[in-house]
């Protein structure tokens, strides 16, 4: 389980012996119990709770111990044991009632019998107490449990009475404490007590509450606990060389895992692995082990006695010796353990944590035992040897009466501290184990054990081979002086996998120089390894290390086996020349198709930071403009934004720009121009949409009224077929294509009707059924004031007229729903129909579709009379159309009310509408040219729009294909961020409109769920429709292809993929271990929309900005690299968690507008600038 | 991580945009309705684990964008899921129209035997409805699918629904545990029960062998 705090703190009650001044102590730990209270009061709010066992509780009890624990006056009380506090909250037992409360729970835990499981997590749920362990029961080698650990404390803490009983010590300090002692201060002590009334009121649960065990952590949880455990934040900079070359070249010789000894640092999360890998486990064997063993780490006067360790791990032999204060007072620490497989990597300057009671102090400091004994965890830590025996070169044996010393001499010459072996065979025992453990790869030379004649060899100079005296069976017993106690001797280890380069080096430089200098030297080893494997070379080409005092050739070799060694040799040469070059060759290939691959990525040119501290500001934009108000230095702006983005306040003036709707030499004339070009360009485009929109109005009112109809007349009997016209699913728009254009088959006649009976005006159809009450009334007071474009638009308007009659086609259903209108259409229509009563009366059977007018009726005023009365011919027609074109005919009358436009659009309707007209217009139709177009606002936006009537003809399919996107824009823009402020309903229209008319203008790909989010931040920063919507079809040039219909979102997938395995391959490797999320759909809605819906919208603007400008700057895709940032930032998290494709993808969900957008930002920059390192330098 | 559950069920939200998915997932795993969601980009996916007759089954639940253009996306996400949510509004005829669509779509990408059933959201928009229950009905008949009708918004049927989907794959999956483990005669006789099935048009499990 990912832990939650990191540091095992200050895990023994020390002696108080400090030599600091005694206040800068008490500060210290009243520091620490402060930073401990901090920490688990932090974790109770965002956990909910807080586990009996976690790691803040220890910690909080560590320090609070040590805060008893100094200044306690031991020997005037008489407590001696190893818990001294423990004793003395027995001994205030009989004068704190707490106390006693407390002590009689801590004595039925410690007597309790101890059932508990190794885990700890077998526990009766209603106990009120865990099975506590009594302190130090855990053997040397198991791990002591770590609730056993400040019991007292612990059992105060869970029932509360901590902060009384600290207080009663306080109040009574003077008997139990020294004068100097922190309890005894008046300040430091009632600081202390009071510290812990808060964690004393916390809920602590023994086991996982139920919520928690049954769901997922949410994404919220993830990153706290990663920040609280990693304490520092993890710089989110990738801690494996981007490149990760040792796993493709020779693994055993670079190790860089080795460890060196007095260095090894180990950080507390560490720590609990650490003390695992003691034992026999998974990952390592245990070959050797031995208590007592004493070794003399510097700066320390005398041998302290430890448990040395052999270990065979993948990486070789680990020799480990650990004092034994480490052993016996380890408590647990939970910790994520991000390096678990490089567990005995112990790097020093990579520690985040702090000693506990000597906070604010990095641990580095305590490597030089900085402060005494309230580090001494630290210390012992730093004592702790971990020696990778690949490392070592010789091993000197010095023997002597007292004890066997061993010594290890590293490749880079620096001795390890003697280990100190006590008497009785153990040296030679671990040297046995040791040349064991070494097998095959390497070897002890010379061999412990080796034959006999050969030893003599070894017998040259100071070094001895050493037959070991009395255990030694087949020793070479004959030389007395090898039994003697005392003697030096020196192995060299030698490593075969080196050995085997070496040798191939050399054999390489033969082949080059003929020079053959192998024969000369000696082939000595070759004796003592029966095999005739490659290990023989190793005495051929002893490591560079190797100096003077080594075994030195031997002579004698015999001819006929040097011989077929060479040949073997030359094998096993050649064999690993190939094999390096094809690891190498493959190598090569790979980078140089990454190289390719990400070069497209990138801009060749770094484009420098340099001189940019602010983003744009105005006065910055100021004073890059001419008088005229040119922008000459574009490449300057972006080099500017790309750093440091621009001011919101000038967004508005700048976004132009960085999208390209302005070009950076026009003039301030020069786009104002352009803008109301644009603007005018907009309104048409619109006014024709909003033709076919009253179309689709309409047409929905009779769908509507007819499955109303429906629902109401026949819910019981089923009628199987519904009229819509076509099956459309979704916005399939083939499917569309089946039904036949429209028009009616009988226009003509409908036509005449029409003529006869008015003026076509189909401002009816436009009317909304959301919308259109608030509506219609404010044009009702702007229709006086409003000049209708009569004259105009005149020659499209009876089009309308066809183009509705198709509708006719369907049948009587219509009539039906229609009947039934009055019904149904209750909400927005309440109003109309209110209205339309009187009107539906008059109108006999079709009542109700007067009640529809009605409202439009009413809107035209005085018209309204005549219009009724013109009716009334219609309303003997005996075709079904009739109610179509009804509505329209009523209106005309009205006139053109028209243009109530409040926004932008000025009168679309009289710009001549582009309107489509596949069909030719039948003769009937032509006539209707002369009516007087409505030029009638549309309801629905506050443009001034033409209603349908000036439409044109309009194919089904057009009008079919519109309405589905129609519907689809609606249904989308009404959710569209409705919690961010400026989504008032007059934005929405806004946005409605943009997202309309662009999609008018692409009807082919036609709406796609995103394309608001992209308008919405664009029409926030604009607030204008017309440029917003410049914008956004600029927008669109690149982000069309992330859409469905695209293929940028496959390749922006592969980009992520190849760039995550350079520049994060753990976390590629995580991926790919989970084969199931290297098709990176979680960055499925990052790249569709730009992180708009990652970020909050002032994020959202920055990042866009940077997205746009990147081009110009740095790279065209900077949408991955800001992916990419986003994964580096929680890669920590991921890993730790080691998320799955579902894992991920909740997560990003979860965390979405929470991140830092201003630090992903940068991390995205400076990731470009990592590959861009990275290419220039190939 | 430790399995906190006995089993997981995949299921899958589909249906027309703006018919509720969203909410009805909301509403199942937060037990909560907001009214201002936004359209679903991409997937999403909620978990909640459920007791079911003793059992934790947690449920891992995918919503997914409504409009067909993204229907290449959410397909994938048809194959893996064990049951399947078919979501229409009752007050907008078309997503009713498009259940069939929908249906189809599973046919072609979810597993034969994966669990459907349908629901009809909206239910509390009782003055806007255009759908009846009697046509969802029908069309469940039609299909052999369960259907109910829900309110995400006043917590109507809605765990019901997720339950009695739950449920159903349970069932399936233990009788499936149960014909794979018994040797030969068990097997024979229950194919012979399964072939009685098939007899009657209208059982549940023809029509699910015929899909």
């Amino acid at each position: 389980m990912a832990a939650q705090n990191k540091v095992e703190s200050g895990s023994e009650e020390m002696p108080a012996t400090s030599t600091d001044p005694s206040t800068e102590q008490k500060d210290r730990l009243i520091a620490a119990v402060k930073k401990e209270v901090k920490q688990l009061m932090e974790e109770a709010v965002t956990r909910k709770f807080v586990h009996e066992e976690s790691g803040g509780v220890t910690a909080l009890c560590g320090a609070v111990e040590a805060c008893l624990g100094q200044g306690l006056r031991r020997r005037a009380l008489g407590l001696f044991k190893t818990s001294s506090t423990t004793a003395l909250l027995h001994k205030i037992a009989k004068n704190c009632p707490e106390a006693a409360l407390v002590s009689a729970r801590v004595l039925a835990a410690e007597g309790a019998p101890a059932t508990r499981s190794a885990s700890g997590v077998e526990r009766r749920p209603s106990a009120p107490r865990p099975p506590l362990n009594k302190r130090g029961s855990g053997s040397l080698l198991s791990q002591p449990p770590p609730q056993s650990k400040y019991l007292w404390i612990r059992i105060a803490l869970f029932e509360r009475q901590l902060a009384k009983i600290i207080e009663h010590l306080v109040n009574n300090a003077s008997r139990y404490y020294e004068r100097e002692a922190l309890v005894a201060d008046p300040d430091y002590g009632s600081i202390l007590s009071s510290l812990l009334v808060g964690p004393c009121a916390l809920e602590y649960s023994k086991a996982k509450a139920p919520a928690c065990f049954w769901s997922d952590p949410p994404a919220d949880e993830l990153v706290q606990r990663h920040r609280m455990s990693a304490g520092t934040t993890t710089p989110p900079s990738v801690r494996r060389p981007i490149l990760n070359f040792r796993r493709s070249l020779n693994a055993s010789s670079d190790d860089g895992s080795t460890v060196t000894t007095g260095t090894a640092n180990a950080t507390a999360s560490n720590a609990k692995d650490y003390v695992e890998s003691l034992h026999q486990n998974s990952r390592a064997t245990l070959l050797y082990g031995k208590n007592n063993v004493r070794v003399q780490p510097k700066d320390v006067e005398e041998p302290m006695a430890g448990y040395l360790s052999l270990h065979q791990t993948a990486a070789g032999l680990v020799i480990k010796w650990t004092p034994n204060q480490l052993m016996n007072g380890y408590a647990e620490s939970e910790g994520i353990d991000k390096s678990q497989y490089r567990w005995h990597l112990v790097h020093v300057s990579a520690c985040p944590h702090e000693c506990i009671l000597c906070s604010a102090a990095p641990c580095t400091v305590y490597r030089r035992r900085c402060a005494g004994s309230l580090c001494i965890n630290c210390v012992y830590w730093a004592m702790s040897l971990q020696v990778c025996v690949w490392e070592v070169v010789y091993v000197h044996v010095h023997r002597s009466k007292l004890s066997d010393a061993l010594i290890l001499v590293g490749q880079d010459g620096v001795q390890r501290p003697p280990i100190h072996f006590p008497k009785g065979g153990h040296l030679l025992s671990f040297l046995s184990s040791l040349e064991t453990g070494l097998l095959p790869h390497g070897q002890l030379d010379p061999p412990l054990w080796s034959q006999r004649g050969t030893g003599k060899v070894f017998g040259r100079g100071k070094v001895r081979r050493q037959p070991l005296p009395s255990l030694c069976e087949s020793g070479e017993t004959e030389e007395p002086d090898w039994e003697e106690v005392a003697g030096d001797y020196v192995f060299r280890i030698v490593n075969n996998a080196i050995t085997d380069r070496e040798a191939m080096r050399h054999s390489l430089l033969e082949r080059v120089v003929q020079s053959p200098p192998r024969t000369p030297r000696r082939p000595l080893a070759s004796t003592s390894t029966t095999s005739s494997d490659s290990s023989t070379m190793s005495v051929d080409f002893p490591p560079p290390g190797l100096n003077g005092h080594t075994a030195l050739p031997a002579p004698n070799p015999i001819v006929e086996e040097v011989a077929s060694i060479e040949l073997v040799c030359s094998t096993m040469r050649r064999q690993i020349i190939s094999r390096a070059f094809y690891g190498w060759l493959a190598y090569c290939r790979h980078l140089s198709t990454v190289r390719t691959h990400l070069s497209g990525l990138v801009n060749p040119n770094i484009i420098t930071r340099e001189g940019i501290e602010t983003g744009l500001t105005e006065e910055l934009w100021r004073s890059m403009m001419d008088n005229r108000g040119i922008v000459i230095d574009k490449d300057e702006v972006y080099r500017i934004v790309y750093y440091g983005g621009v001011q919101h306040d000038i967004r508005r003036e700048v976004w132009p720009f960085l999208l390209g709707y302005y070009e950076f030499g026009s003039t301030a004339e020069e786009r104002i121009e352009q803008d109301v070009a644009y603007r005018r360009q907009y309104e048409t485009t619109m006014s024709e949409w909003l033709c076919v929109e009253a179309i689709v109005r309409q047409r929905d009112r009779e769908a509507t009224a007819a499955s109303i109809a429906r629902l109401t007349e026949s819910s019981g009997k089923p009628r199987p077929e519904v009229n819509e016209p076509g099956e459309v699913f979704e916005d399939d728009c083939s499917v569309i294509s089946d039904n036949p254009p429209i028009v009616s088959p009988e226009p003509s006649d409908n036509e005449q009707r029409k003529q006869e009976s008015k003026p076509i005006l189909s401002r009816a159809p436009s009317i909304d059924e959301v919308d259109n009450i608030e509506m219609d009334s404010e044009e009702k007071g702007k229709e006086s004031s409003k000049v209708n474009g009569d004259t105009e638009t005149e020659t499209n308007d009876s089009r309308d007229v066809d183009s509705l009659n198709e509708l006719d086609d369907d049948d009587e259903v219509y009539i039906k729903s229609v009947v039934e209108n009055p019904d149904m259409r209750r909400e927005s229509i309440a109003e109309i129909k209110r209205l339309a009563e009187g009107f539906v009366q008059k109108g006999e059977g079709r009542g109700l579709l007067c009640s529809v007018d009605s409202a439009n009726v009413n809107l035209n005023g005085s018209d309204l009379k005549s219009s009724i009365d013109e009716y009334q011919p219609s309303t003997h027609q005996q075709h079904t159309s009739v109610i179509i074109t009804n509505p329209s005919v009523d209106l005309a009358p009205s006139g053109s009310p028209a243009s109530g436009g409040t926004t932008a659009n000025v009168s679309p309707a009289r710009s001549p509408l582009g309107v489509v007209r596949e069909e030719s217009q039948s003769a009937g139709a032509s006539f209707d040219t002369l009516e007087p177009s409505d030029a009638r606002p549309d309801n629905r936006s506050n443009c001034v729009s033409p209603a349908s009537s000036n439409g044109g003809v309009y194919s089904n399919e057009l009008v079919e294909s519109f309405a589905l996107n129609l519907h689809r824009i609606e249904k989308d823009v009404q959710r569209c961020d409705r919690n961010y402020p400026f989504f008032t309903d007059e934005n929405l229209d806004k946005l409605r409109n943009i997202m309309c008319t662009y999609v008018w203008e692409h009807l082919e790909t036609g709406y796609m769920q995103g394309m608001c989010d992209l308008v919405a931040p664009l029409l926030v920063i604009m607030k204008e429709e017309a440029v917003a919507h410049a914008l956004f079809s600029r927008l669109m040039h690149r982000a069309r292809d992330n859409f469905p219909s695209g293929q940028a979102m496959d390749a922006h997938f592969a980009d992520m993929r190849s760039l995550i395995q350079i520049l994060d391959c753990e976390l590629y490797e995580l991926m790919h271990a989970h084969g199931d999320y290297t098709h990176f759909y979680f960055c499925y809605r990052w790249f569709l929309l730009d992180f708009k819906r990652e970020l909050v919208y002032q994020d959202v603007f920055s990042a866009w900005e940077l997205i746009w400008v990147a081009r110009h700057v740095a790279s065209e895709h900077m949408v991955l690299f800001i992916a990419l940032a986003l994964l580096e930032t929680y890669r920590d998290v991921i890993l730790a968690n080691a998320m799955d494709f579902t894992d991920i993808i909740k997560f990003f969900n979860e965390m979405a507008e929470r991140h830092d957008a201003s630090a992903v930002l940068s991390l995205a920059r400076d990731l470009v600038l990592q590959v861009q390192t990275l290419i220039e330098n190939k | 991580m430790a399995k906190t559950y006995d089993y997981l069920f995949k299921l899958l939200l589909i249906g027309d945009s703006g018919v509720g998915k969203t909410s009805i997932l909301f509403r199942f795993s937060e037990d909560a309705f907001n009214i201002s969601f936004i359209s679903t980009i991409g997937i999403d996916f909620k978990i909640r684990t459920i007791d079911l007759d003793g059992k934790k089954v947690k449920l891992q639940i995918w919503d997914t964008a409504g409009q067909e253009r993204f229907r290449t996306i959410t397909t994938a996400y048809y194959r893996g899921s064990m049951g399947i949510m078919l979501v229409y509004d009752v007050t907008n005829e078309k997503s009713f129209e498009n259940i069939k669509n929908w249906i189809r779509n599973i046919e072609e990408n979810a597993s034969a035997d994966v669990e459907k059933m349908i629901l009809g959201n909206k239910c509390d928009l009782d003055a806007k409805r255009q759908v009846s229950k009697e046509r969802g009905e029908q069309l469940a008949v039609e299909y052999q699918i369960k259907f109910v009708e829900t309110s995400a918004k006043d917590s109507l049927n809605v765990e019901f629904a997720f339950y009695t989907l739950a449920r159903d794959i349970k069932a399936k999956m233990e009788k499936k545990q149960e014909a794979s483990n018994p040797p030969g005669g068990r097997t024979g006789a229950h194919q012979l029960r399964a072939n009685e099935q098939q007899r009657k048009p209208t059982s549940w499990l023809s029509r699910c062998s015929v899909l």
